[in-house]
């Protein structure tokens, strides 16, 4: 367990704010609002964060916060004026030099592809491509390993048609 | 686009991610300061509130009940002990909501968490459909034997007729508001809007849990 020292919070949250990026981007495109899914997941993860149980990766801990976050919040509704503090700033960007990043094609039909999915499909292959083992999925998700390879196999399969449907 | 391409893909994507993501430390901090609540804790409020609204009004007509048990037409007695009845019903799923929000763990897997916040948003359609269901108690509580003497055949007529359409309508409201008809344009005409949206999509998120459980 740690201790709520926002110092170390500050150094975890800096060494994974990719996690909390992709998976606040995978849930929602919209700029203004993604702002907003991200500095709710950090409030959460900062909730929560005496609670990690180090029997667990601290990734798994962060999926777990970020994912539950996106999906029960986030819902298409409009998220302004729900947040109590709004900053009016982003606290994870990419700055805008950076941003053709995001401006690759294959990767842009692949994030929209992935939008497209049910919640809890879209959890499942974002936590695949994330590298994570199947085992570390299950756990993720309270799912069994098998039922999580099933699922992977399925949603690869639908990523591939999609794909196979636009180089056509 | 092939298994290791979508890998490679996103490898790549998320290297250069890593290298230039920036946090705004300052803001993070701010964040540590707040002083906020967990997840679902700003819904708790108003279930406490519905909840102890709920408990003055039946114990009001509780009071009025026992008054009045003595000389109130029968019609008035039954009209009343049904809402009553269903009022505590009502305050039953209010608790039982209550119970959700306290056992929710945003630290815990997915599909529990989400399983009890959609079961919490969901059931939020039991206390409509029992207030449909009421429908017909207001329209008989103020029958007693002087009104029927007192009033002509076609008063009669009337007045059964809209007791007896709003039985008929609180109960198929009661027996078809259910997630499975929220495509009916009736649904949709009857609840639909910034509130509802929420708890249809939480229904859909039920079925979607339902589904990963079983496949595999």
């Amino acid at each position: 367990m740690f201790t709520r020292d926002s110092t170390s919070f500050l150094k975890v949250i800096d060494a994974n704010k990719g996690i909390i990026y992709k998976v606040a981007n995978s849930y929602c495109r919209d700029e203004e609002n993604r702002k907003d899914l991200i500095q709710e997941i950090i409030l959460q993860l900062w909730l929560s964060f005496p609670k990690y149980d180090p029997s667990f990766k601290l990734s798994t801990w962060m999926y777990r916060i970020a994912l539950n976050v996106s999906i029960s919040f986030y819902r298409k509704e409009s998220r302004r004026g729900r947040i109590s503090q709004p900053f009016p700033e982003e606290i994870i960007s990419l700055p805008v030099e950076k941003l053709p990043i995001e401006q690759n094609e294959d990767l842009d039909m692949l994030q929209k592809f992935i939008r497209e999915l049910k919640e809890i499909d879209r959890a499942v292959i974002l936590l695949y491509l994330e590298g994570n083992s199947q085992q570390e999925i299950a756990d993720i998700l309270g799912l069994t390993v098998s039922n999580v390879s099933t699922k992977v196999s399925r949603i690869k399969q639908t990523l591939k048609q999609k794909f196979a449907t636009i180089n056509r | 686009m092939e298994e290791n391409q979508l890998l490679a893909l996103w490898e790549s994507y998320d290297r250069k991610l890593s290298q230039n993501l920036v946090l705004n430390r300052q803001n993070a901090e701010e964040i540590t300061k707040i002083k906020v609540k967990s997840l679902l804790s700003g819904m708790q409020p108003i279930k406490i509130f519905a909840i102890i609204v709920g408990i003055v009004w039946v114990g009001f007509l509780d009071l009025i009940v026992f008054n009045v048990w003595a000389y109130a037409s029968p019609m008035f007695l039954i009209s009343i002990g049904f809402h009553i009845l269903l009022t505590k019903l009502s305050i039953g799923v209010y608790l039982y909501q209550l119970v959700l929000i306290n056992l929710v763990d945003i630290n815990e897997p997915i599909l529990s968490t989400q399983e009890k916040i959609a079961k919490l948003k969901s059931s939020t359609i039991w206390i409509t459909r029992l207030l449909f269901l009421q429908l017909p108690a207001w329209t008989v509580f103020y029958w007693t034997k002087d009104l029927f003497q007192n009033l002509h055949v076609f008063q009669i007529s009337i007045i059964v007729g809209v007791a007896l359409g709003m039985a008929y309508l609180g109960i198929w409201l009661f027996k078809n508001i259910r997630f499975e008809n929220r495509d009916k344009k009736w649904f949709k005409f009857l609840l639909s809007g910034k509130e509802w949206d929420p708890m249809m999509k939480s229904a859909d998120l039920l079925q979607q849990i339902e589904e990963a459980k079983k496949e595999g």
